[in-house]
């Protein structure tokens, strides 16, 4: 975007640098980021992500902790869509156990995973639409998302931090009334979409705070890292369940949203597309659920993995979410590496920052989706 | 994904760069390389950037190998809670399982992807713990800036080059490398009594 500030140099006309805090405290950084800002006059010369704030050290915790355990764990990296936490851990201890997987467990995991996704990307919209200016969005888009927690809660008993996922296949089965509210909920939710285009997407003051600002190029999304709706606002169509399915997601039919310039506006737009292919997932998953286990057989009460190590990534609702695991043979994970979307995807607001408005830092990094819970793990 | 898809960028690595030689742990389905030194890094990078097209810095991490985690690594207040059980004893046994040799070194591990051909391939390379230093890719790949900060945070790595290299998880304030196998916790003004 061209720059409207006018920077007067020569000697003499230097001009001071404020410096500004933005953050940890503050209700546009959804959570606890800070933000150091140099700036001269109202346009930014510096940015520095400040991050750390909501270290747990998990990844130390689960060295001393038995698999179940570590399960929990994973619920608090991403706390708003905790459900591909789940999985990708399972999936990775999984792949050291080589354990199989029972078909109606399979299913019931993209159910949880895509509802998880939609209910995400509806705290994104409605968030995001506050920090821009409209409050109304956000009260729709809760309205939406009760709906889902209450089938959660219907199914696991939880509402935020599911441990629904489990080693080896999945903690609850669902029954046909259970079946029968999801389909109600897809039904009033499919109109809602386009409701949140007339409200959100196409709205004038909306798209001319968003629609320039913020711009990625493919080459710099790439470079640095950025995953999910991210990277594929800037055009480049990954998503790990095409490149490498996993829970069967060979079997459904879905396209992979893509933006054309990076804009904070075509990020947005992928995840209000994505949630559009989520509710087809859905429909086909809950039309041949198969029947059968939840959880398979021959199973230890307490895995202990053979040695060993393996790498099992999904497309969680903010990206590709990897875990490295390590096993020495133990009940513990030896190690544990997350490969935490958020965290990555922070990483490029320090280049991309400079040269913006101040007025504009709010709408760049609300287009991101942080959640501080997985960038701090 | 197929893990022999990735054959081909196998063989040029290995043909190019001295020394490196197939994992003999691999992470488990993926093309995995062990470099001999830290300098053949980033030849091995440069190469993979340039001419095979991975440009896609997935994940920059590390394993201390020096044996099972010491517990006083951990804060382990008491329960008030007069319900509580006592937790079960923390499940770390001194004995590695089969496969497995505990030894004072750091296993750092690089994993890189090609978009569009839809591969992946990691590289991994052993250092001493007491010398852990390593060309940093930040020149390469932007993604490596936040991840090599967080190795040098967690691991006490150092990577030259690095333009920045300074905590990023953990307090100003607190001592050591919280993932080291022998980080010892230091009570600080956050604890309880």
């Amino acid at each position: 975007m061209k720059s409207e500030a006018l920077i007067v140099t020569g000697p003499g006309l230097e001009m001071d640098t404020m410096f500004v805090n933005l953050g940890p405290q503050h209700p546009s950084t959804h959570g606890v980021l800070r933000l150091g800002l140099t700036l001269a006059g109202e346009v930014i010369t510096k940015a520095f992500p400040d991050i750390g704030y909501l270290h747990r050290g998990t990844e130390k915790l689960m060295e001393a902790r038995n698999y179940h355990q570590c399960v929990i764990l994973t619920d608090r990296w991403d706390y708003c869509s905790a459900m591909p936490n789940n999985l990708a851990f399972c999936l990775s201890a999984e792949k050291l156990m080589a354990v199989a997987i029972p078909p109606r467990a399979q299913a019931l995991r993209v159910i949880m995973c895509e509802l998880n996704r939609i209910a995400s990307h509806l705290i994104f919209l409605g968030t995001y639409g506050i920090d821009i200016g409209a409050f109304t969005p956000f009260l729709y888009a809760f309205r939406e998302r009760e709906m889902i927690l209450d089938l959660y809660e219907k199914c696991c008993g939880a509402r935020l931090t599911y441990n629904y996922i489990r080693l080896g296949g999945v903690a609850a089965d669902i029954d046909s009334d259970w079946v029968a509210k999801c389909r109600e909920f897809l039904e009033y939710f499919k109109p809602r979409l386009d409701e949140y285009d007339t409200l959100l997407s196409f709205n004038p003051i909306f798209l001319a705070r968003t629609q320039e600002v913020g711009l990625i190029p493919k080459e710099a999304a790439v470079g640095w890292g950025l995953s999910g709706p991210n990277l594929r606002g800037s055009g480049v169509s990954y998503d790990v369940r095409k490149s490498e399915p996993y829970c069967g997601y060979e079997a459904y039919d879905f396209d992979v949203p893509v933006g054309t310039h990076g804009s904070c506006w075509d990020r947005y737009f992928c995840r209000v597309q994505e949630m559009r292919q989520s509710v087809r997932i859905l429909e086909a998953a809950l039309t041949k659920l198969p029947s059968g286990e939840l959880m398979a057989k021959g199973l230890a009460k307490v895995p202990r993995p053979p040695a060993g190590e393996a790498y099992a990534h999904v497309e969680a609702s903010r990206g590709d979410l990897g875990i490295y695991l390590v096993s020495d043979g133990g009940v513990a994970p030896y190690r544990i590496h997350v490969r935490a979307p958020c965290f990555i995807n922070l990483a490029i607001l320090q280049e991309i920052l400079i040269g913006k408005k101040v007025a504009d830092v709010i709408a760049v990094l609300g287009s991101f989706d942080i959640v501080l819970g997985e960038v701090d793990r | 994904m197929n893990p022999l898809a990735g054959a081909d960028a196998v063989a040029r690595l290995l043909a190019a760069v001295p020394k490196a030689e197939i994992a003999s742990s691999p992470v488990k389905d993926y093309p995995t390389i062990r470099l001999a030194a830290p300098a053949d890094l980033l030849l091995a990078a440069r190469l993979l950037k340039g001419d095979l097209g991975f440009m896609y810095l997935e994940m920059v991490t590390a394993v201390d190998w020096l044996g099972p985690v010491n517990l006083g690594g951990f804060v382990c207040g008491g329960n008030s809670n007069p319900l509580s059980r006592k937790p079960a004893a923390p499940p770390v046994s001194p004995v590695p399982g089969p496969g497995v040799s505990y030894r004072p070194m750091l296993d750092l591990l690089w994993s890189f992807g090609n978009l569009g051909e839809n591969r992946k391939i990691f590289l991994r390379l052993e250092l001493p713990r007491d010398r852990a230093e390593v060309p940093s890719l930040t020149s390469l790949f932007a993604a490596a800036d936040w991840q090599e900060r967080e190795a040098f945070d967690l691991f006490g790595i150092r990577f030259t080059g690095h333009p920045n290299l300074i905590k990023i998880l953990t307090p100003d304030f607190l001592q050591g490398h919280p993932l080291r196998k022998d980080y010892v916790h230091a009570k600080d003004r956050y604890d309880e009594e």
